[in-house]
């Protein structure tokens, strides 16, 4: 297991300077401290709802007070790695969406994307704007040694939790001023900006003039209103929903105290499906009708696109070293992590015959559910995955435990380790690529668990990226 | 702006004052209720407190007995009840999650920051308070947010429609406490004039707090008539009159109609609304019938209403 701050009992000098500061303040002003952050939170209404099968609560994010910190090395390689996926998964888009030479080339077997129900039919041969089908990657990122940071996922629908970066930041520089005076952490409240002018960039052929970018919402009930109403608010853009918006001779409005007013970029936070009940599902109370009609006569930018989701399907996962070497000529600079595809026979064979050293993985599911962690499930739960295995092979992927970085917690008032990943977010405008110096650090709260879902007892931690000079 | 973020605007402000005038309506009743019980007083001034808010049928339908204890906590903490004051700030909270982005942090914050102290106040922990401390603590957590808005907000149009939305509220309010008052409270013409009489009037005055005003108004203490209808519908110097309300209505629409150089139907009932009670001497509304008039008062009302609706919130 690696411990982030300490190697062989020596404190990494990185976290030298927070350690004498932080290391061992009381445990009054720890528990003073905890409180107020979380007066902070509760204040600012930082919240995600929880659904369960009767009710939806909002519950406050768990937040730790100890601060992940990447060096400036360190973060050169994270850099570099994600914005490399980012074109990579752009480039594949565009050609699966159009010529598809990577299925001539015999890189992937073309059944995988076209019998893929995240494949769209309906973006074949259609000309996003710019180019750009996915302009905000969030990519999840694992460390497991001081060298090796592997990719879980590449998240190009909808990824969140980039708002939980910046109010993290916030409420750190509120808590512990000194430290950022001494330390030199790059910013990362500058990322509204950039997403706002990575969406600008984006802007479809039938804008003139500076385009209208709105927010779409599914709406409060969201787990991830937050997020919306931060992003909006900070972006100085209007958040809409389904039923502010409507489409009229292939435009898309929104209804103003002054009368209708024209929208060219939604920078949308719902799924495909519920965007439009003329086009997909025809039961959606939330979509608009007509909207992609107007997307597809290049009067309004829908980011990221349509039918973007079979890039970071979990059945390609295992593909994306090729799709990088494909479409870049480079190596990739983040590895992934050994998958198992179950409908491969030898594969599947491996993977029940080794069950108990292996994460299965609904190809499907999100969130930390639908997931089996072969060392620590029960034997029922074992067994009830093989037979799911067996009876839907396609269904599901198998990649090795692995041993998760540390990072330690204020456990009341100790410090006690605590397994954690990274999610960076990457912006692809019309001809740049960003990624602000930070991510969210995800924890798991209880000891020995893997799983950072908040959702599922996950919190998250500020993540501070050095600036270079004290790399050295 | 969107139609939508002008509609919670608006009735995110409508919420915060019918929570603030739900809680002084309470300290009528409580304030009629500790009275000496003379032989004069006819004690139904809870029943009047429900009624006047058009929740009679409602308690009644939940077989609740009209005492103290039954109707603090329909107005307080009820969650069946929608305009219990829990309700009110947990409505004004979501109205203004909905507009967020169209409200400062620090608006937000005051909003959210006081449903939450309001709701620790539910189940246990109420009964540590006293009544006249839950409703201190109300007054304080309104005052608060409407500081936070006339200190914070830019005044553009979002805060012409969160302006509107609490004269919209207390106009109505104003008009229905002083219904109650002579219809219910006092089911007999005989009573008027009496100590009693005089001694409700001056808890009323002072749910709304108008007690000093009154004074300072007319220097004297003793209540008449003529005097109350001044007060609270044709003075404009008191902020809980009608005139005064619909006056600064009418102000916040015109301008809207300046902000966004568009005539509005709104605008012109507004304003015909309050010439009509410039217009107006008491002893007119008298003879008129205060019920009566405060009835038609209600029915323009609810015209603007629909002008305004139709206007800004429908993008018709």
């Amino acid at each position: 297991m690696y411990n982030e701050v300490y190697v062989n009992n020596k404190v990494r000098k990185e976290y030298k300077h927070l350690l004498a500061n932080i290391g061992n303040l009381s445990p009054d002003v720890i528990k003073r401290k905890k409180s107020e952050a979380e007066d902070i939170i509760r204040n600012i209404g930082i919240t995600f709802s929880v659904y369960s099968n009767t009710d939806m609560t909002e519950h406050l994010i768990p937040f730790d007070m100890f601060p992940r910190i990447i060096s400036a090395l360190e973060w050169k390689k994270i850099h570099d790695g994600v914005t490399q996926r980012a074109l990579a998964i752009n480039a594949f888009l565009r050609d699966i969406y159009h010529t598809g030479e990577i299925f001539r080339a015999g890189v992937i077997p073309s059944d995988l994307i076209y019998r893929n129900p995240a494949f769209d039919v309906k973006m074949i041969g259609f000309d996003v704007p710019h180019h750009v089908y996915a302009p905000i990657i969030g990519s999840d990122i694992v460390r497991t040694s001081k060298n090796d940071f592997y990719v879980l996922e590449d998240n190009c629908r909808i990824p969140s939790g980039v708002s939980y970066m910046i109010e993290n930041r916030e409420i750190m520089m509120r808590m512990f001023p000194d430290i950022f005076q001494q330390m030199k952490v790059e910013s990362v409240d500058n990322y509204p900006q950039h997403l706002l002018n990575t969406l600008m960039s984006l802007k479809p052929k039938n804008c003139y003039g500076e385009p209208n970018v709105v927010l779409l919402t599914p709406g409060p009930l969201n787990s991830a209103y937050y997020e919306h109403t931060y992003l909006a608010d900070t972006m100085g853009i209007e958040l809409v929903q389904g039923n502010d918006l409507y489409v009229e001779d292939g435009i898309t409005y929104m209804m103003t105290t002054v009368g209708p007013k024209k929208i060219d970029v939604i920078y949308r936070r719902i799924d495909d499906k519920f965007l439009d009940p003329l086009s997909y599902d025809n039961s959606s109370l939330i979509g608009i009708p007509g909207l992609f009609d107007s997307y597809k006569s290049q009067n309004l930018t829908i980011a990221s696109a349509p039918g973007s989701g079979i890039a970071d399907d979990k059945a390609i996962y295992s593909f994306m070293p090729d799709i990088i070497k494909f479409y870049l000529g480079e190596k990739p600079i983040l590895n992934n992590i050994m998958t198992y595809s179950c409908y491969n026979t030898e594969d599947r064979k491996y993977v029940l015959d080794n069950i108990h050293k292996l994460v299965i993985k609904e190809v499907h599911g999100a969130g930390g559910y639908g997931m089996l962690i072969g060392d620590r499930a029960s034997k029922t739960n074992i067994d009830l995955f093989k037979k799911k295995i067996s009876k839907n092979p396609s269904g599901y992927i198998a990649q090795p435990i692995l041993d998760l970085s540390t990072v330690p917690i204020f456990d009341n008032a100790n410090l006690s380790e605590r397994h954690v990943d990274f999610r960076p977010f990457c912006l692809v405008g019309s001809n740049f690529r960003k990624l602000v110096s930070g991510g969210l650090t995800r924890v798991a709260l209880k000891e020995g668990s893997l799983i950072v879902n908040s959702s599922q007892g996950g919190g998250v931690k500020d993540t501070w990226v050095l600036a270079d000079k004290d790399a050295k | 702006m969107l139609s939508r973020t002008a509609e919670n605007l608006f009735w995110f402000s409508r919420y915060i004052e019918r929570a603030d005038a739900t809680v002084r309506l309470l300290e009528v009743g409580y304030r009629i209720s500790i009275l000496p019980n003379t032989d004069q007083g006819y004690r139904n001034e809870w029943e009047a407190i429900i009624e006047s808010i058009g929740s009679k049928e409602e308690f009644i339908r939940r077989n609740r007995a009209f005492n103290r204890k039954n109707i603090e906590y329909f107005l307080l903490f009820d969650k069946q009840n929608p305009s219990s004051v829990i309700n009110c700030f947990s409505k004004a909270r979501e109205n203004i999650r909905l507009a967020r982005t169209a409200v400062t942090l620090e608006v937000w914050n005051a909003i959210n920051t006081s449903f939450y102290e309001f709701s620790t106040y539910t189940g246990a922990r109420y009964t540590t308070k006293n009544l006249l401390e839950i409703i201190d603590i109300v007054k304080r957590l309104v005052n608060t947010i409407r500081g936070t808005i006339v200190n914070t907000q830019l005044l553009n149009d979002g805060f012409d429609f969160l302006t509107v939305g609490t004269y919209f509220e207390r106009s109505d309010f104003t008009a229905r406490l002083i219904d109650v008052k002579y219809y219910i409270l006092l089911p007999s013409s005989d009573y008027v004039g009496s100590a009693n009489d005089q001694f409700q009037w001056g808890m009323l005055l002072r749910s709304i707090s108008s007690y000093r005003a009154y004074n300072w108004a007319y220097g004297t203490n003793e209540y008449s008539y003529s005097r109350i209808i001044d007060l609270l519908i044709l003075n404009m110097d008191c902020p809980r009159s009608l005139a005064y309300s619909v006056g600064k209505i009418s102000e916040h629409l015109k301008s809207l109609v300046n902000y966004y150089n568009q005539n509005s139907k709104a605008h012109n009932q507004a304003k015909v609304i309050f010439k009509k009670l410039k217009n107006q001497t008491p002893d007119q509304i008298s003879n008129y019938g205060l019920h009566e008039f405060l009835e038609s008062f209600l029915v323009q009302m609810d015209d603007l209403y629909d002008c305004l609706n139709q206007k800004y919130f429908r993008g018709i």
